[in-house]
């Protein structure tokens, strides 16, 4: 019992986390249709900034500076690249941004080499929060599920209460009647870009402390990030929140699972007849669980195309 | 234009190079296909370093037959798909000797690939240097006359880190099993399961997982509290150790790890503190070296910038044994003949700082001296700028260290002496 609660705290925290950088992605997918693929190396850029920044204005800032410095980098990107290409159409983009993940990579290992670096949480925060199961809880992880929280709370109400949030929906709707109206889009989609980078920035400042910050960081996160999104609902906030929580908890449980489907075949007592066979029949599910989200998004896309939370495409 | 006024220039550019190539032996091609960029990188590049080093050292002290050694890389991109490829190109680029050493997988693919090329081919036979792709069926079932292994494998280290755990009396009655899943990691768990009488522990469970892919350790650590072990026994590597390492600090967990890839730059930066005590089976420790190995170290620091670290030690070893082995061979109408190279190495018996290393004829696995070292902070280097280093406690000698040869291999020798 202990063990599954245990799971499932893990499962959740690590779901929030997934949550920090998809939340930016499914933003910038709703509002502007831009499948951005350089999204996960804003997530890295997070982190290697904050590694940089927090020996000189401490850690706490360095998370709040390393936002707003790959929050502006996002800016840049989005007004002298992106705007550019824009009008030609999804694939311009998409290859646009493939291609920027590719030069934030290589730019990455030329300056902070090919290897992890030692970028840790401060001493100050590496305690434990309380004991479970024998083994200490960080509390660190703690922080990192709250930052996510807060945050999905803050762009809810950002979206739903604030006129900010009216123009930025209004915006996206109706682009051309918003611009008639007397609202600056292109300013208003440079914002959303922006504050997309910046939130997986900060993801990238907070994660890349707890677990690694390496050049490889943005591939290894970035297909769970799009997988999270699929599922979820392409520009569902809420959707992305659902979706993130369900791998997070679905990996972390059946890491434990020692199960195969040969032991639900002798239930019908044919085990012996599976076990014979081996192959996928005997392979354990805590071994295929990283694979697992992937059938989810298999099983997604097979029964409801728009995700959980996505809105019906329009034909 | 008619074709043929086209076509006779090139004829007679080409009979010409013909000609050229023939009078003029090239130099001695040495390839090294490892992934240079993309994910594995850091390890690639610890491979081609390393081997660059050793091939200045050799070209350094003359060569071989007069001309320098040639040595071209290629990028495999980290894949086995890429390693195929890149081998085709090497092979056409003149290459006799390939040299890989991060992948299993990748080592699995271009043994093959060379043994059918060998048979393809007779008389143009090309061998494959394996300084560091560790799993069994590489000197098993895949084993071939041209395929040498440099490096250990997964039985030779756990042999190693259980007997000297084993000995120091840290290895407990319960010890758990995690490794990733592929070739080495599966034979890794074996390996673990085998020497559970020698040891003297129980395996209480194994884990296998996907490679390179996890982010969260947490849940597998968890799993590992619950199974209440005195000892954790894992041949992870790359971020997969790392991440387990993290994890591991962060719930307080307190049993002991054995480990064979702990030295990779960047672990014990990670793990902090919570590493101290933890033990490791490598083939490289300048400190266990003595003289001979402070003075590598530096010679090695001075041309590339660092200590050799990882399976730098090793792979360089491992190079400069392929250039002792060349020294006794003579060229035949300016050629090497890489059959009479292949009989020179069995019969070489090179000095590292680590003691001797010889090649075993019957599988070409080398018998490779291991150390077992623990993290400490007596240890005489120092990694990753932390007060922690790696204290060797034990030196086994390539024989002590052996395991059998495996009954899968059936190598099929040459029958014509060169």
């Amino acid at each position: 019992m202990e063990y599954f609660i245990i799971s499932l705290l893990n499962g959740a925290i690590y779901g929030l986390l997934l949550f920090m950088v998809s939340a930016g992605l499914t933003l910038i997918f709703g509002m502007m249709g831009v499948l951005n693929f350089s999204h996960a190396s804003f997530y890295m850029l997070g982190a290697y900034f904050a590694y940089t920044l927090s020996p000189l204005i401490g850690f706490g800032m360095a998370m709040i500076g390393a936002s707003l410095l790959v929050g502006s980098v996002g800016v840049m990107v989005e007004r002298f690249f992106l705007r550019r290409v824009h009008n030609y159409g999804h694939a311009h983009e998409l290859l646009l941004t493939f291609g920027l993940s590719f030069i934030i990579a290589e730019l990455v290992k030329l300056f902070f080499g090919n290897f992890p670096i030692d970028y840790r949480i401060p001493v100050s925060l590496d305690f434990a929060a309380f004991r479970i199961g024998g083994a200490d809880y960080p509390f660190y992880r703690l922080i990192m599920g709250g930052i996510a929280i807060a945050m999905f709370a803050l762009i809810y109400l950002l979206l739903t209460l604030t006129r900010v949030g009216i123009v930025v929906r209004s915006a996206i709707y109706k682009p051309r009647m918003a611009e008639a109206l007397g609202h600056n889009v292109p300013l208003v989609f440079m914002g959303v870009f922006g504050v997309g980078a910046a939130l997986a920035g900060l993801a990238g400042a907070v994660a890349g402390a707890f677990y690694t910050t390496n050049p490889n960081m943005a591939l290894e996160l970035g297909v769970m990030v799009f997988v999270v999104v699929v599922v979820g609902g392409l520009g569902s906030l809420g959707g992305a929140m659902i979706a993130s929580l369900l791998i997070g908890i679905i990996t972390s449980i059946c890491v434990g699972i020692d199960k195969s489907l040969a032991d639900l075949f002798s239930l019908l007592g044919i085990g012996d007849w599976a076990q014979d066979i081996g192959g996928l029949l005997t392979l354990k599910l805590s071994s295929l669980a990283s694979t697992i989200p992937f059938a989810l998004m298999l099983l997604v896309l097979l029964v409801r195309p728009s995700g959980l939370m996505g809105e019906k495409e329009h034909l | 234009m008619s074709a043929s006024k086209f076509i006779r220039p090139v004829v007679v550019a080409c009979t010409a190079l013909l000609l050229v190539s023939v009078t003029l032996a090239a130099p001695l091609k040495v390839a090294v296909i490892e992934a240079l960029s993309g994910p594995q990188a850091s390890t690639g590049l610890s491979y081609r370093n390393a081997t660059r080093y050793a091939i200045d050292r050799l070209n350094t002290a003359g060569g071989w037959n007069g001309e320098k050694i040639d040595l071209i890389e290629y990028d495999n991109q980290g894949g086995p798909t890429g390693a195929a490829d890149k081998l085709k190109a090497a092979i056409a680029d003149g290459a006799q000797f390939i040299v890989s050493g991060s992948s299993s997988a990748v080592g699995g693919q271009l043994t093959d690939d060379i043994r059918k090329y060998n048979i393809r081919n007779p008389g143009k036979e090309v061998v494959l240097l394996n300084l560091g792709a560790e799993a069994n069926e590489l000197t098993g079932e895949k084993c071939h006359f041209h395929n040498f292994r440099f490096s250990s494998n997964a039985q030779i280290r756990i042999k190693a880190l259980v007997g000297a755990m084993k000995k120091d009396g840290v290895i407990g009655t319960r010890v758990y099993s995690i490794n990733q899943n592929y070739s080495w990691g599966q034979d890794t768990e074996n390996a673990i399961v085998e020497y559970a009488s020698v040891g003297g522990y129980k395996v209480v469970e194994k884990t296998l997982h996907d490679v390179n892919k996890i982010q969260d350790f947490s849940p597998y650590v968890s799993k590992i509290v619950a199974a209440n072990v005195d000892t954790v026994i894992t041949g992870n590597w790359s971020n997969d150790l790392l991440l387990l390492m993290k994890a591991t600090k962060a719930s307080g967990l307190k049993a002991r790890f054995g480990t064979t890839f702990l030295d990779q730059p960047g672990n014990l930066a990670n793990a902090g503190d919570a590493a101290t005590g933890h033990y490791i089976a490598h083939l490289f420790n300048a400190e266990a070296g003595g003289k001979e190995g402070e003075q590598f170290a530096e010679d090695y620091k001075a041309k590339t910038g660092r200590y050799p670290a990882f399976i730098e030690g090793q792979a360089v070893q491992g190079m400069l044994m392929f250039g002792e082995a060349l020294k006794s061979v003579k060229a035949q109408s300016n050629n090497l003949n890489v059959n009479a190279w292949a009989l020179a190495l069995e019969n070489t018996k090179f000095k590292t700082p680590m003691g001797e290393l010889r090649m075993r004829a019957a599988d070409h696995q080398a018998l490779v001296p291991v150390v077992v070292s623990v993290v400490s902070n007596d240890a005489k280097y120092k990694v990753d700028g932390t007060a922690l280093g790696f204290k060797p406690i034990m030196v086994l000698t390539g024989e002590q260290a052996a395991t059998p040869v495996p009954a899968a291999c059936k190598m099929q020798r040459p029958t014509q002496t060169p």
